[in-house]
């Protein structure tokens, strides 16, 4: 199948001599999953960022066929890449309704409105609140609300960065409930960032795990369907130092 | 009984005539948080370059530089101003995104090259720029009410609530909202974050327009006219919190209603002194504005 996404020898630096990634390269393919697995450090939101647009990068990113590497953030988002980061970034001072405008920017007043239609079907939690200060939102339904901007403008390439940070279990299970079945809709890509491996198991086809900034495993889901295959690879791939805090595989 | 009467009779036109003066500090303020809000960036030639701008329709309507109709003199101006906002922005947007103090700074030079401009171009003399306003006055209830009174409240009523409207209900006040609050989250979803901040300059130049316009009557024009009345538009946006759009409308209000009482019970010749001592008291006792929020982001 033809590649959605070719990350090729991405490196990401911060500042002169800080270097957060080392020439990661891999594809994702339309309507497929891929997981970025790794510690706290480990380079996975540099690679979101830089897929993303925010920050800069060097090494190649062909999307679609085309070199996008040198696109600013809007141009990809008009491709459909969106990036939906790790700390939400709800605009707490508009409401939730306006937050699905912010999404839905770039697209057509009519298309807007059908789209906050959908979203609001899939996350029904929030619908209920569209008209409230999106500041008001639990820690659930502001990451439900920023799966949902990101959704809004139609994109074939979701990049979600720790959608379960910070959440309760329970609201991690109805997050990835409703990304299963966004995933099972359509021909959207998604990469994701997690650090729970049994909830990015239910999703992804294809795993890469990373270590200081480079991928050092790749992984298709169904080598990993028991807990001991999983956990074989965890330990394998990424170690259990003291300073690398294990993946929570369960 | 006849002390308090006394007192209520002056106090009325004191307090419609500040309310009108506010209204000018409101819509000079509103230029400010515009322009704040957007881009973090006090924008100090903003009164220089509204200055400019009044100079302008003086010299295009007058015959110094052209002889136009004054609405004519007026367009001209306003397209002057925003092709100096775009190169304010121009100038000011790399510098932004290294600091934005230095851009603050950055803006005071752009202030004192309008202010030279106007120098050379139309000299240190005070000249009169008369606008075609109704001539007329009434009493109502021991108020003295003119024309000029009801333009200015007419002109500031429609520009506040137009952009009231554009910012609360339109996709480019979401998305100047958006800036405002979250510029990151703006940029992730695909805004251009430049042409939000244009819009914000565009229209603060504007609205320093209209500002400087309808001050100069109640006055005279000089080069330090406009610049001197954005001191009073300074304090309401300080007063609003400078953040605040509402906050720099009942700002400008307050500032007009106070000068005006300070400068009729205590003295006229220590307006100014008085305002800067609003504005220490004011970032002293409401350091986020007399409209500070109290809703907050949850994480």
């Amino acid at each position: 199948m033809t590649s959605l996404l070719s990350v090729k020898n991405l490196s990401v630096f911060y500042g002169a001599s800080a270097q957060a990634v080392e020439n990661v390269s891999f594809e994702v393919s339309p309507g497929k999953v891929t997981a970025l697995l790794g510690a706290n450090g480990a380079g996975k939101s540099s690679i979101m960022k830089a897929v993303g647009g925010l920050i800069p990068a060097r090494g190649e990113i062909i999307f679609d066929g085309a070199p996008i590497s040198h696109f600013p953030v809007r141009e990809r988002v008009r491709r459909g890449i969106v990036y939906v980061p790790e700390r939400r970034e709800i605009v707490g001072e508009l409401s939730v309704r306006e937050n699905l405008v912010l999404g839905g920017y770039q697209i057509s007043a009519a298309e807007r409105r059908n789209r906050i239609a959908l979203v609001l079907d899939l996350f029904p939690e929030i619908a209920s609140k569209v008209d409230r200060g999106a500041w008001r939102l639990s820690g659930g339904e502001q990451q439900m609300l920023a799966i949902g901007r990101g959704l809004m403008s139609g994109p074939r390439l979701l990049l979600l960065d720790e959608p379960s940070l910070g959440l309760a279990p329970l609201l991690v299970r109805r997050v990835f409930e409703r990304l299963g079945a966004i995933r099972s809709a359509g021909e959207l890509a998604i990469v994701l960032v997690e650090q729970n491996l049994r909830m990015t198991m239910r999703l992804c086809d294809e795993l890469h795990f990373l270590r200081s900034g480079r991928i050092v495993g790749h992984k298709r889901a169904d080598e990993l369907k028991d807990e001991t295959a999983r956990q074989q690879a965890v330990d394998a791939y990424l170690g259990a130092t003291e300073s690398e805090p294990r993946l929570e595989t369960a | 009984m006849s002390a308090a009467y006394h007192i209520l009779l002056d106090i009325f036109p004191l307090l419609w005539s500040g309310l009108i003066t506010g209204c000018l500090y409101a819509l000079g303020a509103l230029g400010l948080v515009m322009i704040f809000k957007s881009s973090r960036v006090v924008n100090f030639s903003h009164g220089n370059v509204a200055g400019l701008a009044a100079f302008l329709i003086y010299g295009f309507s007058s015959g110094t530089l052209l002889t136009l109709s004054w609405s004519a003199a007026v367009l001209m101006a306003v397209v002057a101003v925003i092709a100096i906002a775009f190169l304010s922005y121009a100038i000011v947007a790399p510098i932004m995104a290294k600091s934005d103090l230095t851009a603050t700074i950055a803006t005071l030079s752009l202030g004192l090259i309008a202010q030279g401009v106007t120098l050379l171009v139309f000299g240190a003399d005070i000249v009169p720029l008369d606008l075609p306003l109704p001539r007329f006055s009434a009493s109502l209830l021991g108020l003295r009410i003119t024309g000029y009174d009801l333009t200015v409240l007419a002109v500031a009523v429609a520009t506040i609530v137009g952009l009231f409207l554009v910012i609360d209900y339109t996709k480019l006040g979401v998305a100047f909202r958006a800036i405002s609050a979250n510029p990151i989250a703006a940029e992730i979803c695909g805004l251009n974050l430049r042409s939000v901040h244009l819009f914000a300059w565009t229209v603060s130049a504007v609205l320093g327009v209209i500002g400087a316009l309808l001050i100069v009557p109640t006055t005279f024009l000089s080069v330090t006219t406009v610049a001197t009345f954005m001191l009073q538009a300074f304090a309401a946006a300080v007063l609003g919190g400078f953040s605040s759009l509402p906050g720099a409308l009942v700002g400008g209000i307050a500032i007009g209603i106070l000068m005006n009482l300070f400068t009729f019970y205590v003295s006229p010749e220590f307006t100014n002194t008085f305002l800067l001592v609003v504005i220490l008291v004011a970032l002293n006792v409401f350091p986020n504005g007399i409209f500070a929020s109290t809703g907050g982001t949850r994480v």
